[in-house]
């Protein structure tokens, strides 16, 4: 069944044609909504608030866009309102008090790996920390579209259709990111 | 195009997203320029460090995260109307809704007045949304006795939504069950908080002494006692708070016990306490009652 026969078919109630349709960007969602937020939890409530919003209004959706844009309009903005106001309220940080002073939260994960080399792993922690507070301190917007972009592949002129924007002002956003990337990063080069 | 445009362009040059010409002139400038052939070298490699971060989403996120959303449209098919016909119809025939608005609602002026005419009830304003079964099972299988067809005896579980104001008798009477509602302490609370605004009748003022006393969760006994703030004067429930002052694990609910009975307190009060002083662990309440045993001129030991 093709995209457009499927969403019809969920407009009218079925509900697996719905599940279908939800299959097919579901683990998408899931990806940048936990690379963004960093959080198991808070991929699960995006997930789960993005697709009962296209289940509650799916049957206002009249093809005037691609399903993908429209989904990730709705992805996105829920990523940016919680990147907003994390923003605000600098809750979460990046590190975890220990005896040893301040430690990333992921590399106390991945140190726990037995059998990895210590140093190579000290060069890749740093530089994970590094990459992460840089992605911190970029706006929710640049922050949006470089995960698009570079993680999960999108094209400029869709990310700008999901952000509700023109290619062009991705593409600046974009090119913002990549310069703020660049320069925190560089020495790593 | 400059080694320093190009340079800064690389990343979108590395992604394929400039234009046309940007990239022709690119490729025609880095085919020439050692400087940017390294920069460009360079980029690629930080393009690649930043996959570093690339991580993976947890085994088992994925299916809960689809069990989740499953179960959260189930409920919001309880609560919601499924697609109104019109709409069903406009995505089969591609038809826009707003044409065929106009003649669903005569459809349903309609019926409601059919409706009107053959029953008392009020069609537009019933107060209860049933939905499809949440579970079924199949009791028994047989053959027609007609010889013409096929029975099948079904056990289904339905979710009904049932609204209606405090004041509603059967509204009350769900409350009252929904309070002793074993297998959920979140519904026992909630019910008991809707209760106890209308602690004046006697039915849910016994509800809410049942659960003060009996109920497991230490926050729905909390929540029925504040229900009998304005009743501890009366003997009933000066029996029940004497003995859950004796009784209940919680201090904070014998602390609670021992503010409602000494709002009046009475000569009968003062064995219970000092029976209390005797038994309690809890310092807070010990002092607690030791205060109020001496505002009483009440001696602390039982002689």
């Amino acid at each position: 069944m093709d995209e457009t026969t499927l969403i019809r078919s969920a407009q009218a109630g079925d509900q697996d044609a719905f599940e279908q349709l939800v299959r097919g960007y579901d683990q998408g969602v899931l990806r940048l909504a936990h690379r963004l937020l960093g959080s198991s939890e808070d991929a699960y409530d995006i997930y789960q608030e993005a697709f009962l919003r296209v289940y509650k209004n799916l049957h206002q959706f009249r093809f005037d866009c691609s399903f993908q844009t429209w989904l990730y309009r709705i992805v996105t903005n829920l990523c940016l309102d919680t990147l907003r106001k994390r923003k605000v309220r600098k809750e979460e940080p990046a590190t975890i008090e220990t005896a040893e002073g301040p430690r990333d939260r992921m590399s106390m994960v991945e140190d726990e790996s037995a059998g990895n080399d210590p140093q190579r792993n000290l060069l890749s922690t740093e530089l994970k920390q590094r990459i992460d507070s840089t992605l911190k301190d970029l706006t929710p917007r640049e922050r949006m579209v470089f995960e698009m972009r570079h993680y999960e592949g999108m094209r400029l002129r869709a990310i700008g259709k999901a952000l509700g924007t023109t290619e062009e002002a991705a593409k600046n956003c974009l090119f913002r990111a990549t310069q703020k990337m660049r320069a925190a990063l560089g020495d790593f080069v | 195009m400059k080694c320093d445009v190009l340079q800064r362009n690389l990343s979108l040059f590395l992604y394929g997203e400039l234009s046309f010409e940007e990239e022709e002139k690119a490729q025609n400038h880095l085919a020439t320029c050692a400087e940017c052939q390294a920069a460009l070298a360079r980029t690629e490699q930080l393009h690649q460090i930043l996959n570093v971060r690339d991580s993976e989403v947890p085994d088992g996120l994925l299916i809960s995260a689809r069990k989740g959303l499953r179960e959260r449209i189930a409920v919001e098919k309880t609560v919601r109307p499924t697609v109104p016909f019109w709409q069903k119809l406009e995505a089969w025939i591609g038809t826009p809704s707003w044409i065929l608005r106009p003649a669903a609602a005569m459809v349903v002026i309609g019926a409601s007045f059919v409706g009107g005419r053959m029953s008392n009830v009020p069609v537009a304003s019933a107060p209860t949304v049933i939905a499809e079964p949440i579970a079924m099972t199949v009791r028994n299988v047989a053959t027609d006795p007609s010889g013409n067809g096929i029975q099948i005896a079904l056990d289904e579980t339905r979710q009904r939504i049932v609204q209606g104001s405090l004041e509603d008798p059967s509204i009350q009477k769900l409350l009252l069950v929904a309070a002793r509602e074993p297998s959920d302490p979140g519904i026992r609370a909630e019910s008991v908080e809707m209760l106890c605004s209308r602690s004046q009748e006697a039915a849910i003022r016994d509800a809410l002494l049942h659960s003060v006393e009996h109920d497991q969760n230490e926050g729905v006994r909390l929540r029925a006692l504040t229900g009998l703030k304005s009743y501890a004067q009366d003997s009933e429930t000066r029996q029940v708070l004497s003995r859950i002052l004796l009784q209940d694990e919680d201090p904070g609910i014998r602390t609670q016990a021992i503010d409602l009975l000494t709002q009046e307190p009475n000569a009968d009060l003062v064995g219970t306490l000092q029976q209390l002083l005797r038994d309690e662990e809890n310092d807070y309440v010990r002092s607690r009652t030791q205060r109020v045993l001496q505002q009483m001129n009440a001696s602390p030991g039982i002689y």
